[in-house]
């Protein structure tokens, strides 16, 4: 791509030329990436989570991310009558859905999910802005960014995975909350807790099929509220409408 | 599917098999690295990884600065430390905003209008320093030294050394104030008089059970992330129990096996309650009953187990779980049950913290706590309450012939009003000082402090600032423009944390002692000038050169003179690593249980007290001769504690518990001679809040906290933070709301005896009854456009977020309307004891 080293998303583009260029180097490797394949997903332990946004401003410094516009997040979930009040965490992020509704109502092929790794991507160069990917996202993980006007989201920290490194949340969760790993192999530790604990993903009845599974969250909302039960569900975001 | 999908296609995994250790079979690496590492998503590459200290709270960990094209785009956790464990919270990784601060001051500045006018000039360094060289040089020449005063707000380690240990000293005055009165000096002070030293850390890795006073330790703590992730570990892996009392549910309440809301500032009856419970059905045996031979629980200090255990059933006696029912609203079998459980849980740790202590009789509190601890045999043990342990550095001292110190006796409070100031009084120095009685300082500097903002009855603290008859010149020595840098005469523009070279020392929660260094992580920006630095300045040019140029110096110095550290490989070692510990270091318990040997006691001056049974060596202590210092004994002997050596117990001498501040033998006190000197009870004792006693039908308790994203008044200028929480509704009970006509997001009036705010009502049963509680944090009225909206109009950096602030309520600041009230023991703060009176809108 002669000249196109201008602006951020082209710099980005780099990095697919580079990973391309890699190719050859690990070419025993790619013979045997297609089978089994990997599906890269994410455990949070909510009994391990303490509410501390570390991963959100993790995320916020990893990728520069604007203000007003959020990758990853943490909700706060408070319910109950005086004294038996309890207060859970759930941390947010892109689910990586195995049939992501985002990549279907993509006019250009910019969003889709990469065979290798399941890990659902924009491509900057494609994506032209139109905010279909916005609003089908039942997760509401997705923004336009401003500078660019290119759609944004949580892609696992690729650029950290693709050197050996776990995504940047994962790093900075204080209490250890977060398992990142390959969804089908059943010895990596994912597997394992997934295997040994009870587990839910968010908005299960819509049929996203997210890889990312949670361990004793609150999934309480409207329908509580509507019961007429004291039911607070709180985030820092700007959007304060929960999708 | 285009070409560039082709591309990504490959990208990742075949990446990862470039660099990192694979499984052959899944085509990936075996497990993903957390920390020590980052890499740029744009352009790949490493950033460049610096190994530092935090600020941005006390806790002060290990960290990783990355840095790209020369700009500090992220911080991590550092991998090495034995204290984080790699991990690092939000408000230290949103330290790359304190660096990039838009509106962060770059030059030296003089004001040209009214003080507090907001009109300055841009002074160089050398008109700067030339000024207060001048003054400060002349206020020595006539040997007034101490109307030089200097406000320091977080001043430790290194920095502490140098500008306080070194320069001040060297200079020579004592007119040397602090903040820890607004922070947690009755907890500082209740500990002293029990077990000597100050800080208690809890061994979460061994404990079993966890009874938490009023600690928010997963939010908020002075060891806050070496603790949290240890506690939240002890929760989930090895499901110990944690009970946490508090009138708000904080995310630590919230974690907890169990909540039990309280009555603001009635936890000492809760543990004098269970103390009595644990007497009276006799849980202290065992562990309990063994400590006991350590303690001293009646006058004479040569009592029988057996005569501390009738004098503990005998005072405890009236301080019944019904009674402290009747006090506290936690129901009397809750206290028993958790008394119970406390007692038979082995080990347990019992925590406290500022909703335990920042009350009238708040150093009660915590020696009641230390007491409880004792009973149950839970002091310095493997999973208990320990004796903290931290890096001891050695340093260079500067000039040998440093002149006596001279100090205003306005850092304890006014006379007669606080017993045992033992952290200074520091909330009533603005009072002292409009007061005038003890002089006034001509000099008044403050360094990393907020006086305007940080205490009590702001309005007040303005009031005197700004008047110049009061305070002739102030100096503000801080990297950002804040509500009291408003107010100064010339204002340094300090190096932030990331800009500057310490040494740090901090507690180590599992008690194998951390050296860890701060380094410059990027070049200081504009003309900023690490403060230390300044000091080496400032004492070449009045005549005392303090012997090296700079901190980098000094640390540098520091890292040869400490042995440990000279043989891990000095200051390059620790400029490459940031952190060191040695790996053969065992956990530190029980320190009091050691002998002291024969010789020790044979040391020119020691000598044998009879009524306390320390043995202790006059020499250190004022007395001016062998005589003196036996007729007037150890107890009333000024400083004696300095020479404290060893206490007789039986016939055997114990390091004991060392005295630091205060004349206490080496027993761990339950009895306190020296709170009995001073007119309190010997043995911890309850006594009512009289501003609670005097509450009338509808006034209700405002109680404070503070917030995970937010250290007190120094981070809403991070704009990662500030985005997350920027305003602090006041949370009430449902059932109190209603009984005022209160609904949720109402606006409502907050009326003390110092005032009234006006902020929105959160109605939220995760809170007393009775009580409003409202967070600090909030309400700046200056601190650049993430915390007040406000840009200060100094800072030239470029930050596009600038323009996207979407918040527009800054929140309100409730030190507006709580007065500055000392604890009458400790002289602390009573943050928590404020009586108001709500109305809506």
């Amino acid at each position: 791509m002669p000249g196109d080293t201008r602006t951020a998303s082209i710099s980005r583009r780099d990095f697919l030329k580079a990973s391309a260029a890699a190719v050859p180097v690990a070419a025993t490797a790619n013979a045997a990436v297609a089978d089994p394949k990997i599906q890269y997903g994410m455990l949070i332990d909510i009994r391990r989570c303490i509410g501390c946004h570390g991963c959100s401003v993790a995320c916020k410094a990893e990728f520069e991310v604007p203000l007003g516009a959020t990758r990853s997040w943490v909700e706060y979930v408070e319910r109950g009558a005086y004294p038996d009040v309890r207060r859970s965490f759930l941390p947010r992020l892109c689910n990586q859905c195995s049939n992501p509704y985002c990549v279907p109502v993509c006019p250009t092929g910019a969003t889709y999910k990469r065979d290798e790794d399941g890990i659902v991507i924009i491509d900057p160069e494609i994506c032209i802005g139109c905010g279909n990917c916005i609003l089908a996202c039942p997760y509401d993980v997705r923004f336009l960014n401003p500078d660019t006007g290119v759609a944004e989201k949580c892609d696992f920290c690729i650029h950290r995975v693709s050197k050996g490194l776990a995504p940047a949340c994962v790093e900075a969760c204080i209490g250890n909350a977060r398992i990142f790993g390959d969804l089908n192999d059943p010895d990596s530790e994912i597997s394992r807790q997934i295997a040994t604990h009870p587990v839910s993903v968010l908005r299960q009845g819509v049929g996203t099929e997210p890889n990312v599974y949670y361990i004793d969250a609150d999934h309480a909302g409207e329908r509580e509220r509507e019961q007429g039960q004291y039911i607070r569900i709180t985030t820092h975001r700007k959007q304060q409408e929960r999708r | 599917m285009s070409n560039r999908r082709e591309f990504l296609k490959f990208g990742a995994a075949s990446a990862a098999l470039a660099v990192a250790g694979t499984d052959a079979k899944a085509k990936k690496p075996a497990q993903f690295k957390k920390g020590g590492m980052d890499f740029s998503p744009e352009t790949q590459k490493a950033r460049q990884a610096v190994p530092t200290a935090c600020w941005q709270c006390v806790t002060r960990c290990p960290v990783i600065g990355y840095v790209e094209n020369g700009r500090l785009v992220k911080i991590g956790g550092q991998p090495e430390s034995i204290r984080t464990g790699g991990h690092l919270c939000a408000k230290g990784q949103a330290g790359v905003n304190q660096v990039n601060d838009p509106d962060r001051l770059l030059h030296p500045l003089r004001r040209v209008g009214k003080r507090g006018e907001g009109k300055w000039k841009r002074i160089s360094w050398d008109e700067a320093i030339s000024e207060i060289a001048g003054r400060l040089k002349k206020l020595r020449d006539e040997g007034h030294p101490e109307k030089f005063m200097f406000h320091y707000g977080r001043m430790k380690g290194s920095s502490s050394k140098l500008i306080k240990s070194v320069f001040l000293a060297s200079y020579g005055t004592g007119t040397i104030g602090n903040h820890t009165a607004i922070c947690e000096s009755s907890k500082w002070t209740g500990q002293e008089l029990t077990w000597g030293k100050h800080y208690d850390n809890w061994d979460f890795d061994k404990t079993k059970y966890v009874l938490n006073f009023g600690s928010n330790c997963l939010e908020a703590h002075t060891n806050h992330t070496p603790v949290a992730y240890r506690l939240t570990t002890a929760l989930v892996d090895r499901q110990i129990k944690m009970v946490t009392f508090d009138p708000r549910l904080s995310n630590t309440a919230a974690k907890s096996s169990e909540w039990v809301p309280i009555k603001p500032g009635t936890d000492l009856a809760v543990v004098l309650a269970m103390c009595n419970v644990i007497m009276a059905e006799e849980l202290y045996r065992g562990e309990g009953e063994a400590f006991l031979k350590f303690c001293k629980v009646t006058e004479g200090a040569d009592a029988t187990t057996e005569e501390k255990i009738n004098a503990l059933k005998k005072h405890l006696a009236q301080y019944t779980p019904e009674w402290a029912a009747g006090i506290s609203g936690v129901q009397a079998d809750k206290i028993r049950e958790i008394a119970r459980e406390l007692a038979t849980s082995k080990p347990a740790c019992v925590v406290s913290y500022r909703g335990a202590v920042t009350h009238y009789y708040g150093s009660e509190a915590e020696r009641a706590i230390q007491m409880l601890a004792a009973i149950t045999g839970n002091i310095d043990n493997p999973g208990g309450r320990c004796l903290a342990v931290g890096a001891k550095w050695k340093y260079p001292h500067g000039p040998k012939n440093k002149p006596k110190t001279k100090k205003l006796k306005i850092l304890d409070g006014f006379n007669g009003t606080v017993s045992l100031p033992t952290h200074h009084v520091s909330h009533q120095v603005l009072s002292m000082i409009k007061d005038g009685s003890h002089g006034r300082p001509d000099v008044y500097m403050w360094y990393c402090y907020q006086p305007v903002y940080s205490n009590g009855d702001c309005k007040e603290n303005i009031a005197i600032l700004k008047d110049e008859s009061l305070l002739p010149f102030t100096v503000a020595v801080s990297p950002f423009y804040d509500e009291s840098s408003e107010l100064a005469d010339i204002i340094l523009p300090d190096a932030t944390y990331l800009e500057r070279w310490d040494w740090e020392d901090m507690v180590s929660p599992n008690q194998v002692p951390e050296y860890y260094i701060r380094q410059p992580v990027v070049k200081p920006l504009g003309e900023v000038r690490d403060f230390a630095d300044v000091c080496c300045e400032l004492a070449e040019r009045m005549g005392f050169p303090l012997g090296f140029k700079s901190k980098e110096e000094f640390v540098n110095q520091s890292c040869a003179m400490t042995p440990a550290v000279k043989a891990a490989g000095g200051f390059e070692y620790m400029k490459e690593h940031g952190v060191w510990h040695d790996p053969k270091a065992r956990p530190k318990y029980y320190s009091y249980k050691k002998e002291v040997s024969p010789a020790a006691l044979q040391v020119d001056g020691v000598i044998f007290d009879e009524a306390t049974g320390v043995y202790w060596n006059w020499h250190k202590s004022k007395a001016k001769s062998a005589g003196e210092a036996g007729s007037t004994g150890y107890t009333r002997t000024k400083k004696s504690y300095k020479g404290y050596v060893g206490q007789k117990i039986g016939d055997k001498v114990y390091v004991g518990f060392k005295p630091d501040k205060v004349n206490k033998s080496g027993y761990f006190e339950f009895y306190s001679h020296i709170m009995e000197e001073k007119g309190f009870a010997p043995l911890p004792s309850y006594k009512p809040i009289p501003e609670h006693v005097a509450m009338k039908p509808g006034e209700l308790i405002l109680t404070t906290y503070k917030v995970n994203v937010q250290t007190h008044s120094r981070t809403q200028n991070s704009k990662w933070l500030s985005e997350i929480y920027h305003n602090n509704p006041a949370w009430i009970n449902p059932e109190t709301a209603a009984s005022l006509g209160i609904g949720e997001g109402d606006k409502i009036k907050v009326r003390s005896e110092k005032g009234t705010i006006e902020i929105s009502a959160r109605v939220t049963p995760a809170v007393a009854p009775g009580v409003i509680a409202i967070s600090f944090h909030c309400g700046h009225w200056q601190y650049g456009r993430y915390a007040s909206g406000e840009k200060t109009g100094f800072g030239d950096l470029h930050d596009p977020d600038g323009a996207r602030i979407w918040w527009t309520d800054k929140g309100v600041h409730p030190n507006w309307i709580i007065p500055n009230k000392p604890d009458p023991i400790s002289g602390v703060q009573r943050w928590m004891d404020t009586v108001v009176t709500v109305t809506k809108v």
